[in-house]
């Protein structure tokens, strides 16, 4: 079994003027790949902090954190940013899409940064807007596009650059109840077609169509639902 | 990341908000087409002063004796030749002798007419032609005879019936005297200053023994030797003088010194001023780095957003500092179009030949460039430096 997310002791402290706060503390646990995994937790758990240690959004006070296999302990910026590019998709709750891009140039973002030339970039763009029902969609712009559309053109930047795992936080979050089944739908395809996928949530119902759910609270690990 | 697709979103950036861009950059526009207008309009005044000294032809001196010169008995026609022996770069000293007389041929009469002693080698030396008989010759002169070409317009004044040539006429100064007609000047192009066409010419022997006895040349014309610099020649001939009898008693007047002279202070006066409008461009620098700080904050979703995806800090750097010289720039082309409408309104204005200083053109694209890094650096750092978690949550 190969562990695409291996966190070992990590510990985050904020400062807050004089006080500090533990975000996480000590928290180990491990996320295998192709599994459908969701780290839940009530909101000041710690969960979003997880959630952006995983993705190299943020760095821990102290621990490791192997992405892919690799230490990612001592990155500076710029690798953190390779990693963020090839290893991690993100699905954000709000979408996050650009407001004044296209929904295939949102798509496109990821290859422009992995170096990728215009002409293909566009290529595999339009094959994965394609791959999650959007080749009639490809030139709107995010306000142009539903709640459920708009999740779509951001997991099809997610996938874009064949990430080691799709890391999603509350992605069904800002849909209404019937758009955000089949947002879990595609996402339950994607997985049976190999994609380890990592959710982030407070919603039990939710958590609860993964094969795994990591519980945390106060930012310790609960139940790491082994 | 390629340069053409920082430039890219950067345009498309620009076109976003295109009223808060325009008015952004209007800074630079001004700067710029005030630096432009500024640095064509001097050359146009340069180049056009320089025309009117060329007209003098830039190879020529004159030397005036004034005041009390004829005390210092300097100014003699044998003068000429020490000039030409004492200054290096010579080619020519013709001296002249000048004054006004009646000149009447049987019922016809002319006043106030130039009357000139000149040696024969006078004619050439201005590039003049008889259009009828012959100049007075060397000879004419040394045997002091009693000759005269006259020039087109006296000889069409005095001969309406023409055949000046040969005929006697009687030049009237205190007392009258009767010169032979000899020839006749073909019109001479009066653009290139002074008119030949109303002037009576005899031998300068003939003017200072016969005429009107005089010692003192009225003026020498001097002519500068192909590849000498007339400037200098000039400024040694003023030194020598100066040394011989001091600055009072004579004027020397050089096109070419004029010319240097002109040149340098209208050069200084174009700096000075383009200096002055240079300070706009740095208050337009202003307002480029206060709409990029404006852009930063509005857009740390975005760059947070970017950065998830992969952007490195040096390529969200880079991508503001684009859009920041991006955005000068094309100020700074505006600028260089208005600047050039203005400066040909103007030089039109003052009846000036239009010109395009390479110097604003080289302002208009380097300055801008320049104001756009310097000024979009600090806005582009603080984007680069956003942490990309800070970034998302404030979206």
């Amino acid at each position: 079994m190969k562990k695409v997310i291996e966190l070992e002791n990590v510990t985050r402290l904020y400062r807050m003027g004089d006080e500090s706060v533990y975000a996480l503390r000590d928290v180990s646990l491990f996320v295998a790949e192709g599994s459908f995994t969701s780290i839940m937790g009530p909101s000041g758990s710690g969960k979003s902090t997880i959630m952006s240690i995983i993705g190299c959004l943020d760095v821990p006070t102290s621990g490791r954190v192997l992405i892919d296999g690799e230490d990612t302990s001592g990155m500076n910026e710029n690798q953190l940013a390779y990693v963020r590019n090839r290893k991690i998709g993100f699905v954000f709750q709000h979408f996050s899409l650009l407001p004044k891009l296209s929904a295939l140039e949102n798509v496109e973002v990821p290859l422009l940064y992995a170096g990728v030339n215009p002409r293909e970039r566009r290529k595999r763009a339009e094959a994965m807007l394609e791959r999650v029902g959007l080749s009639d969609r490809m030139k709107h712009r995010p306000n142009e596009l539903s709640g459920g559309q708009k999740q779509r053109v951001a997991i099809a930047r997610a996938l874009i650059n064949n990430p080691a795992m799709i890391l999603a936080d509350e992605p069904t979050g800002a849909l209404d109840s019937s758009t955000g089944h089949e947002v879990m739908d595609l996402f339950h395809s994607l997985n049976e077609e190999g994609s380890t996928i990592v959710f982030v949530t407070h919603d039990r119902s939710l958590a609860s169509e993964c094969s795994r759910i990591i519980s945390i609270r106060d930012g310790r690990i609960e139940d790491d639902g082994f | 990341m390629m340069v053409s697709e920082n430039i890219r979103m950067a345009l498309r950036s620009m076109a976003s908000s295109k009223m808060r861009t325009f008015l952004s950059l209007l800074g630079i526009v001004i700067g710029v087409a005030s630096v432009v207008a500024i640095m064509n309009l001097g050359r146009s005044a340069a180049v056009s002063m320089s025309a009117s000294f060329d007209a003098g032809g830039l190879n020529t001196i004159t030397i005036r004796p004034r005041g009390n010169a004829r005390e210092t008995m300097v100014f003699t026609e044998d003068f000429s030749y020490t000039l030409q022996n004492e200054i290096e770069g010579i080619a020519e000293v013709l001296p002249l002798v000048s004054s006004s007389a009646i000149v009447r041929y049987r019922g016809e009469i002319a006043e106030g007419v130039g009357v000139q002693g000149v040696t024969s080698d006078y004619f050439a030396s201005n590039s003049l032609e008889v259009e009828d008989g012959r100049f007075f010759t060397a000879m004419d002169n040394l045997s002091r005879r009693q000759v005269a070409v006259i020039g087109s317009e006296l000889a069409s004044d005095l001969f309406p019936a023409g055949n000046a040539v040969g005929s006697y006429i009687s030049v009237m100064r205190n007392q009258a005297r009767s010169f032979e007609v000899v020839g006749v000047l073909a019109e001479h192009d009066t653009s290139q200053g002074s008119s030949f066409d109303d002037v009576l010419f005899m031998p300068y022997n003939t003017y200072t023994e016969r005429f009107r006895r005089t010692d003192q040349v009225g003026t020498y014309n001097i002519k500068t030797e192909d590849g000498y610099d007339a400037v200098a020649i000039a400024d040694n001939i003023e030194n020598y003088l100066d040394t011989l009898i001091g600055s009072d008693y004579y004027r020397l007047f050089s096109p070419a010194t004029m010319k240097a002279m002109s040149d340098e202070i209208t050069g200084t006066f174009t700096t000075f001023l383009a200096a002055i409008a240079a300070i706009s461009l740095a208050v337009g620098g202003i307002g480029i780095m206060n709409i990029m700080l404006v852009s930063v904050s509005e857009r740390t979703g975005e760059i947070g957003i970017r950065k998830a995806l992969g952007a490195a800090p040096s390529v969200i750097r880079m991508q503001f500092l684009s859009e920041s010289v991006v955005v000068s720039a094309s100020g700074g082309l505006l600028g260089l179009v208005l600047g050039c409408v203005i400066s040909v309104i103007g030089a039109h204005i003052s009846g000036w030949v239009p010109s395009l200083s390479l110097g604003a053109i080289t302002v208009a694209v380097a300055f801008p460039i320049f104001i756009g890094i310097f000024f979009g650096w600090y806005p582009a750092a603080k984007a680069a430096r956003l942490q990309p978690m800070e970034a998302l949550q404030r979206d």
